[in-house]
């Protein structure tokens, strides 16, 4: 069943279209023209928690319409797989769970365009959105989650636009709380209670078209995520590269993100430098998408 | 590993669709000046300082190399111009052509290429009919004397500088050539 799921996914998100990034997680000021339709799929590969063997996978898949030539609204599934062994991590990390594929939230997205790049000459969304998930994307294990989260994101053309400049900053607020566990090794922490964070985020890239549908871009994202308890709960930096093909019908990126530097809580044993309880050390992106 | 393999597979197969070429240079000459016409090609310098000096006025720069030109000969008589040019769209290049008057104003332009997902209306002659007339002291500016189009901005732009920097560069080295 969930490999049918998952095959349904993918071919009906590629049967469709994508809207188009040029970056892993970067997102662009343009917005849709109105009535204009498009849905991407990505799949996210996210590895290495410095122990143990960790690998996940991410997949979302999201239909975007244009409803005026200045505000897009957009709604999605996610889905997540997990292969996680030998790591135990007190409050995250409770033991080995491993699965291919499983539904694991939905979510809902409009923005509005104040200034485009090209006439304006910077250009300037306001995002906002509603995220539903009924999966913890770290342990893999049940945590109902509601998610609201705003920001703006900025564009700027150079070389008459064969340079592009993005940079965004957001912020999400999360209600989180965990499901039940048994058989949870003696003196492990797994709470249940709702738990309130608040996390932002900034990015900046620069992506060049070097030749005719082809882009080669650099992004840096850093975030930071504050919870109630412990104020500063986690801070990263990640940094890396990504290459795009944008063809009238037919697009394709594909990124890869470390992670520089992180700090914040840690497990007993991780490599120093990096935060690895909610992060890994690398991710890998792709995102394809038709337009129709 | 085969999540990967899918998404690319599928993802390829895709690519069925290829870039379009909606008019020819010839066909774009006939439409501008009739067939009566005969036309001579004509040499674009590739200087820095003609470009820099185009730059200023057009406020874009010159790449000659992007750009071909004839002269318009009605019976041995210089009646104008055509450019063929390339600017750059968000994914290709956009192909237009121009037709300029010996007086200096544009007479008419037709897009010969476009390859982008949207803004298919810039080929439209009533909006590329905007142009007809216009001349270098114009501002050339979205939403100020150009129509916009939602999703095309970044082609709306170039193709719309590209034809002020055609003026600018038919006013500088052509114009003076032919009073010669």
């Amino acid at each position: 069943m969930r490999r049918f799921l998952f095959l349904i996914g993918v071919f009906a998100s590629l049967s469709l279209f994508a809207g188009e990034d040029l970056f892993g997680h970067l997102k662009l000021a343009e917005p849709l023209p109105k009535g204009a339709w498009e849905l991407y799929q990505i799949v996210a590969n996210r590895s290495d928690k410095g122990t143990g063997t960790y690998e996940a996978y991410n997949y979302e898949w999201e239909v975007e319409y244009g409803v005026t030539n200045r505000f897009t609204l957009s709604g999605g599934l996610a889905g997540q797989g997990l292969d996680t062994s030998g790591l135990l991590v007190d409050g995250y990390l409770p033991g080995d769970n491993e699965y291919s594929f499983k539904l694991s939230g939905a979510e809902l997205k409009m923005a509005y365009n104040f200034l485009a790049p090209a006439k304006d000459g910077v250009g300037l969304s306001m995002f906002l959105g509603v995220e539903k998930t009924w999966l913890d994307p770290h342990s893999g294990f049940d945590k109902d989650s509601l998610s609201l989260s705003t920001g703006v994101n900025l564009q700027k053309y150079f070389l008459e636009g064969q340079l592009i400049w993005a940079g965004s900053i957001g912020v999400e607020s999360t209600k989180a709380t965990r499901g039940e566990l048994e058989g949870l090794p003696e003196d492990f922490e797994w709470p249940t209670f709702a738990e309130v964070e608040l996390e932002w985020t900034g990015r900046t890239g620069l992506s060049y078209r070097f030749v005719p549908k082809w882009f080669v871009s650099l992004e840096a994202e850093f975030q930071q995520e504050y919870e109630t308890e412990v104020n500063l709960e986690r801070e990263s930096l990640f940094m890396g590269p990504s290459v795009h093909y944008g063809g009238k019908k037919f697009w394709l990126t594909l990124s890869y993100l470390g992670q520089v530097r992180g700090s914040g809580e840690t497990y007993e044993g991780q490599p120093d430098g990096y935060h690895l309880i909610e992060k890994t050390k690398r991710e890998i992106i792709l995102k394809v998408g038709f337009n129709f | 590993m085969r999540h990967w393999i899918w998404l690319l597979v599928v993802g390829f197969a895709g690519h069925w669709l290829r870039a379009e070429d909606y008019l020819s240079i010839e066909a774009a000459q006939a439409q501008f000046f009739g067939s009566d016409c005969q036309f001579q090609v004509t040499s674009i310098p590739e200087e820095k300082a003609l470009s820099k000096a185009i730059k200023k006025q057009a406020g874009v720069a010159l790449h000659a190399e992007r750009i071909r030109a004839w002269k318009a000969l009605r019976d041995g008589k210089c009646v104008g111009w055509v450019f063929e040019d390339n600017v750059i769209g968000k994914h290709e290049f956009i192909t237009y052509a121009v037709a300029v008057a010996v007086s200096g104003e544009v007479l008419d332009v037709a897009i010969l290429s476009y390859r982008e997902t949207h803004g298919g209306e810039i080929m439209r002659p009533e909006w590329l009919a905007q142009f007809k007339g216009k001349t270098v002291d114009q501002p050339f500016k979205i939403d100020v004397d150009i129509d916009g189009i939602s999703g095309a901005t970044l082609s709306v732009r170039n193709v719309s500088d590209g034809v002020k920097k055609l003026l600018v560069l038919t006013q500088m080295e052509l114009q003076d050539e032919q009073n010669r």
